[in-house]
């Protein structure tokens, strides 16, 4: 039966790489999103601590984003 | 109801949707690929090469849909010039973009033992190609153009203009002598297709759908993070 599924009639190369492909991209794809996002969300985190006590006061009461971004930050370090 | 699509409460609502994604993906993606690859019987005249169509097709639908989308919120942009109209079709085309290649590779992997050819000018594969053009057009002008205005000009100018191609790639089929085998799978009228692989290839739509609704929203986060992080500028 594996071999069956592995060889499947001499398409098996065919399909399998269709697949691979197919995981592969949206593997990388994932990654790559995941990270950028990442990378603006730790931006956005240090450039709101950087800000003076009082604005990043202000900016945390007034902005849901801002403070969301501040407390995932703070649990992913 | 206005109030509800403010930044802030998408941005909530896309946490708790990224969240539940994640939970039934792979449990969805088990299921859908054991039916692909072990359940779903052989075609009486393709054999097993038939399993590349449950990549393929969603993967050309996905590809599709996804730029008839971007066209549609390009037309809507131009009327009323909603500005998270314009993040929705930016974090879209990526998604649409990687599925039409996968439409074209996986088809041409799947040309090789039914055509006897990995390529060949046909009118379906032809403007498949076109219409990956028209996705690297339209991302290549947010990336390279400066001012945030007139590439939202620009890129709605090509979506529009790249909708011509969406009912050409549809009837293709029908218009021109093609190596293609017509839509098995209608919304209107009956489908030419046994549901012992019409289910098969339904669930692995569904995951491709799921998967590209993850990417999406990551995608749409992280604009809304780069205008908040370009507001904080301005403080």
């Amino acid at each position: 039966m594996i071999e069956n599924i592995v060889y499947m009639n001499g398409y098996g190369i065919f399909v399998w790489s269709s697949f691979a492909i197919t995981a592969l991209s949206c593997v990388i794809v994932y990654f790559k999103t995941l990270k950028t996002l990442r990378k603006y969300e730790k931006e956005f985190a240090k450039e709101i601590e950087d800000l003076s006590t009082e604005k990043r006061k202000t900016l945390l009461e007034s902005s849901k984003v801002a403070s969301q971004v501040v407390s995932s930050y703070n649990k992913t370090i | 109801m206005l109030k509800f699509f403010t930044n802030s409460n998408i941005f909530f609502w896309i946490e708790k949707l990224t969240n539940f994604i994640n939970s039934i993906f792979f449990v969805l993606l088990l299921v859908a690929i054991s039916f692909a690859i072990i359940f779903s019987p052989p075609d009486y005249l393709q054999g097993d090469s038939v399993r590349i169509m449950y990549v393929h097709v969603p993967a050309a639908w996905i590809g599709l849909a996804s730029f008839t989308l971007i066209a549609l919120i390009s037309i809507l942009n131009f009327i009323f010039k909603i500005k998270n109209l314009m993040l929705v079709s930016k974090s879209i085309a990526p998604i649409g973009l990687m599925f039409t290649c996968l439409a074209i590779v996986t088809g041409s992997l799947w040309g090789q033992p039914t055509w006897g050819t990995f390529w060949a000018w046909d009118a379906r594969i032809t403007s498949m190609l076109v219409l990956a053009i028209f996705y690297l057009l339209f991302i290549f002008v947010h990336k390279f153009i400066s001012g945030e205005e007139k590439a939202n000009k620009i890129s709605n100018m090509i979506a529009i203009i790249g909708f011509i191609n969406i009912p050409i790639i549809k009837y293709s089929v029908e218009w021109w002598n093609t190596l293609h085998q017509p839509a098995s799978v209608k919304i209107l009228g009956s489908n030419t297709i046994h549901s012992s692989m019409l289910v098969p290839l339904l669930l692995m739509f569904f995951v491709l759908i799921l998967y590209c609704a993850l990417i999406f929203l990551m995608k749409y986060k992280t604009e809304i993070i780069r205008i908040k992080k370009k507001n904080l500028k301005r403080l």
